[in-house]
């Protein structure tokens, strides 16, 4: 029980600007450390700019690291180590924003499906593979399967291709999927049927799940602990009630106190100031300093370590 | 499987046909298409067409158009129609052979160099843009007169100075495809390098290349014809070009001589270069709303 | 008499060879003070409906209506010049792509100031600057965000901008077309926090469009339900989110994942939107509704009152609560 599927350590990415001739860095993801537990739906919670796109990148090896190490299923994949593993593809996979933008346009849906599950050879004779896939479609409630098999993707909607993508992700028998705002293009009453199918998929091949998402609501529903990012290091992570009903940092106070919600009583805000800015050379001490309404002066020199409160509960603030 | 395979052919030719409709909506693609149709099937017909051999010589030197000769006949008393009718067999296997290997070789290395990205493609640009800053057809005079007018030889310097445009755009499509989604689940899935190069990058950014190789096929008809004019081309074969450079000195007395090429040089050029811009509107994707 | 009066409103899209039928007998009275929120998914014609309303709809859209009045007077059939002397000045828009809708080579002033001289060409330039910080000051931009291109802004400064821009000639009626759709959380709740304040100091009604319940939740007093072109809902905010009259509107309140959960999961709607060019002959909602009775499928429901609400389902009385 409670072994560790995935855990990062240290881990950073800086992308290079160059703004009028002098180099600066982006710093994206900045030290980043925490662990996902086997089984497990861990959310990545942040606007846009914290670095949660490039975090989901750099764990499926789209993107490679400045320095730290990631250590999943045993073995270490940072680096180019994950090359090592012939079969780290099949473990690990990717669902990503854009449904419309995941598939090939001139291909039709069968062969975007197909292509998969050969080259990460699940199974050799191409009969089976797509009885295989219209089974798994029937099974998604995609149907008729052969006839969406057969269409281009500009032929199906948001939802559909969305399903679709999960499904030729699922294929391949992941024990390890990366979404990174899966549903934030898909109108609301498709959501929950992709959400739900997200769920059941993550249920019946036993993996666990790094979510990544910009929507509390969406986060809490779908995950059992989450991660608060902002500008590129990790501000709290505890369980989504804890996020919820009782957030610690004031960034994530804010965050819950901001997000619209259906409910009969007005809430009250956590007010701050400002917007979020890019990294970009980001002066010492707490990111979150200069729109922080308890900001004192040490908050811009020393920076907050990420520390325990209590048991499964990491904050990054002196005043908590 | 072969159930499978079936249905996604025919719906390939579907959007194939999709492609057509759009291409022959405009009169530039029809007029052009039309053109090149009628160059095509005098090269291939040629002997059946042309009512003389186009070398046999006659009494009749020099005679205006007229029943007998349909374009009239040169110095030697060959007969123009069926030498213009050969030439096409030149001027049209020039056009094709050298912008194809320009659009090979542009595909290649423009693709190569946007998806890769990085130090690889600073190298390749730089290449690229050196070789767009030499003037192509001054190489192409010194190439000629160092290693002889051989036509493999003129078709292949057109081919070898042109592509650097048909790179850059290639690598302008290949660095906006490489950032697609697509291409993202193809990494995510595994997909090797090359096969995500050939298999999506290049297929899904070819179009505008080839509607580049459209007008490119006219430029290199004229540049053949530009060098026959100099006295440089195959001094073994006919192209228009060539029947121009006889007509010259002939031209005060015997205009028909340099104006019935003439004309076919420049709707060759026109033709080919209308089919260029019928695929560029067909392939831009803002001309396709609403289907 | 409500500010604005909209009956049997229709606007199609000539498409090659079909028409698009994107909004269909819209009739809706906005009165004074309220803030409306339209909410609808993609597809339910609300932007059509608010670009219709400002004349600004792309070339092969076109509105047609029996009746629709803005503070009685009717803005249907006067002419586009008596039109342009009346947009911007008693109703405007704020666009969601604020970035867009700015030059990016001219600063924040000069557009401003164009966008005056435009309806009021005798403005000096000492009048202008003090009236756009005035408005700057209102949206709580500080007076150097003037001088500013704009690039140098952020997104939330940005849709200030254009919010003031929409309220320089203090109109009655402001239209935010997703205004706050592509701004982070906290920048949209602050966004939010100051269309309110807004809306009580200068008594502005507002038609927010929009396809986050939560934001109409917190903003607006009154809402209406698009689906597929229809007004399906009409009516007070909390009365419409949690007694929902129309099948419709309970199933997009329960796939809208909520902090708050309402317990028993999410629930989509299975479905498609149907074919706008050839609706079908009764219910829009027929193919998706899990209410729906045999007749639905033939008989069109009428929007019909209810108490100080306005329901278009046959089954509207029975499935109260």
């Amino acid at each position: 029980m409670d072994k560790n599927i995935l855990q990062v350590k240290d881990l950073v990415k800086y992308f290079p600007v160059r703004k009028f001739g002098k180099k600066q860095y982006v710093k994206a993801v900045d030290g980043l450390n925490f662990s996902i537990k086997d089984g497990e739906i861990f959310g990545v919670l942040g606007e846009s700019g914290c670095g949660k796109t490039t975090l989901g990148r750099v764990i499926n090896r789209l993107e490679h690291e400045q320095s730290g190490t990631i250590e999943f299923m045993g073995g270490t994949i940072s680096g180019k180590e994950y090359r090592k593993d012939r079969h780290f593809r099949r473990r690990m996979q990717m669902i990503f924003q854009n449904p419309y933008d995941s598939f090939d346009p001139r291909v039709i849906i069968y062969k975007s499906m197909d292509l998969p599950m050969k080259i990460n050879e699940i199974e050799p004779d191409g009969r089976k593979r797509l009885e295989r896939i219209i089974e798994t479609m029937n099974h998604a409630k995609l149907t008729p399967a052969e006839s969406l098999l057969t269409r281009y993707p500009h032929e199906l909607s948001g939802g559909q291709l969305q399903r679709i993508s999960m499904i030729r992700s699922m294929l391949l028998n992941p024990k390890f999927l990366v979404a990174d705002e899966c549903v934030s293009m898909l109108d609301v009453s498709v959501r929950a049927g992709v959400l739900n199918l997200l769920l059941t998929i993550q249920k019946e091949l036993k993996s666990s799940m790094l979510f990544i998402t910009h929507d509390i609501s969406v986060a809490t529903y779908i995950c059992q602990r989450i991660m608060v990012l902002y500008a590129g290091k990790i501000m709290e992570i505890a369980s989504s009630d804890g996020i919820l009903k009782n957030p610690l940092h004031p960034y994530s106070k804010a965050l819950v106190s901001y997000s619209p919600t259906i409910s009969k009583e007005e809430k009250m805000r956590y007010t701050i100031t400002g917007e979020v800015v890019t990294p970009i050379d980001p002066p010492p001490g707490c990111r979150f300093a200069s729109r922080c309404p308890i900001a004192k002066g040490e908050c811009t020199e020393k920076e907050p370590e990420l520390r325990y409160i209590g048991k499964d509960r990491q904050v990054a603030c002196h005043f908590v | 499987m072969v159930v499978e395979n079936q249905i996604s052919l025919s719906r390939r030719e579907n959007k194939l046909l999709k492609y057509a409709r759009s291409y022959f909506s405009s009169v530039k693609g029809i007029v052009g298409f039309s053109l090149l149709l009628l160059f095509i099937f005098m090269a291939i017909f040629a002997p059946v067409i042309a009512p003389y051999s186009p070398d046999e010589m006659t009494d009749d030197v020099l005679k205006p158009p007229s029943a007998k000769h349909l374009f009239g006949t040169d110095h030697l008393g060959r007969d123009i129609y069926s030498r213009v009718v050969f030439g096409s067999r030149i001027s049209l296997s020039v056009g094709f052979v050298a912008a194809g290997l320009s659009a090979v070789i542009g595909v290649l290395i423009g693709s190569f160099s946007g998806f890769y990205g990085g130090i690889t493609d600073d190298i390749v640009s730089k290449i690229v843009d050196t070789f767009l800053m030499i003037p192509s057809f001054f190489l192409i005079l010194i190439i000629v007169s160092i290693f002889g007018s051989n036509i493999l030889y003129i078709m292949f310097v057109i081919g070898l100075t042109t592509w650097p445009g048909n790179a850059r755009l290639m690598r302008a499509q290949a660095l906006s495809i490489r950032e697609r989604t697509f291409i993202m689940v193809a990494r995510s899935t595994g997909e090797s390098r090359i096969r995500i190069l050939f298999g999506h990058v290049i297929p899904n950014g070819v179009f505008p290349v080839i509607a580049n190789s459209a007008l490119q096929m006219g430029g290199a008809i004229l540049t053949e014809a530009s060098l026959s004019f100099l006295g440089l081309g195959d001094p073994n074969l006919t192209s228009w070009g060539k029947l121009i450079f006889q007509g010259r000195p002939y031209m005060t007395f015997a205009p028909w001589m340099i104006i019935i090429p003439g004309i076919f040089v420049v709707l060759a050029v026109l033709a080919f270069s209308f089919i260029g811009d019928g695929l560029q509107f067909t392939f831009n994707p803002k001309n396709r709303k609403g289907e | 008499m409500p500010l604005l009066e909209m009956k049997n409103v229709n606007i199609n899209y000539r498409l090659k060879n079909r028409q698009v039928r994107a909004v269909r007998d819209f009739t809706l009275d906005i009165n004074e003070g309220d803030i409306v929120g339209v909410i609808g998914e993609s597809g339910s014609g609300k932007s059509t409906l608010a670009h219709g309303l400002m004349r600004i709809l792309p070339g092969n859209g076109y509105m047609e209506a029996s009746t629709i009045t803005l503070n009685g007077r009717d803005i249907l059939n006067i002419s586009d010049n008596e039109f342009r002397q009346l947009r911007w000045v008693e109703m405007s828009i704020v666009f969601q792509k604020a970035m867009s809708a700015l030059s990016p080579v001219h600063k924040i002033f000069d557009q401003m100031y164009d966008a005056i001289l435009a309806h009021k060409p005798e403005t000096g330039k000492e009048e202008a600057i003090k009236k756009l910080e005035g408005l700057l000051s209102v949206v709580n931009l500080p007076r150097k965000a003037l001088d500013m291109y704009p690039h140098e802004l952020s997104g939330g400064m940005m849709q200030r901008v254009m919010i003031s821009l929409g309220l320089i000639f203090n109109p009655k009626l402001v239209i935010l077309d997703e205004v706050t759709t592509a701004l982070d959380v906290i920048t949209q709740g602050q966004l939010l926090d100051e269309v309110k304040r807004l809306v009580k100091e200068f008594g502005l009604t507002v038609m927010m469009i929009t396809h986050d319940i939560g934001v109409v939740n917190e903003l607006c007093t009154k809402i209406a339900i698009l689906y597929a072109g229809e007004l399906l809902e009409y009516g007070d905010v909390k009365d419409v989110i949690f007694r929902p009259l129309n099948p419709y509107t309970r199933a997009l309140v329960e796939s809208h994942p909520d902090l708050n959960p309402h317990g028993g999961g999410l629930r989509g709607i299975p479905g498609t939107l149907p074919d706008l060019s050839n609706p079908p002959e009764g219910c829009i909602f027929y193919d998706r509704c899990t209410c729906r009775l045999d007749r639905c499928r033939e008989e069109k429901p009428e929007l019909r009152d209810f108490n100080d609400r306005k329901v278009k389902c046959l089954r509207a009385g029975e499935l109260n609560g």
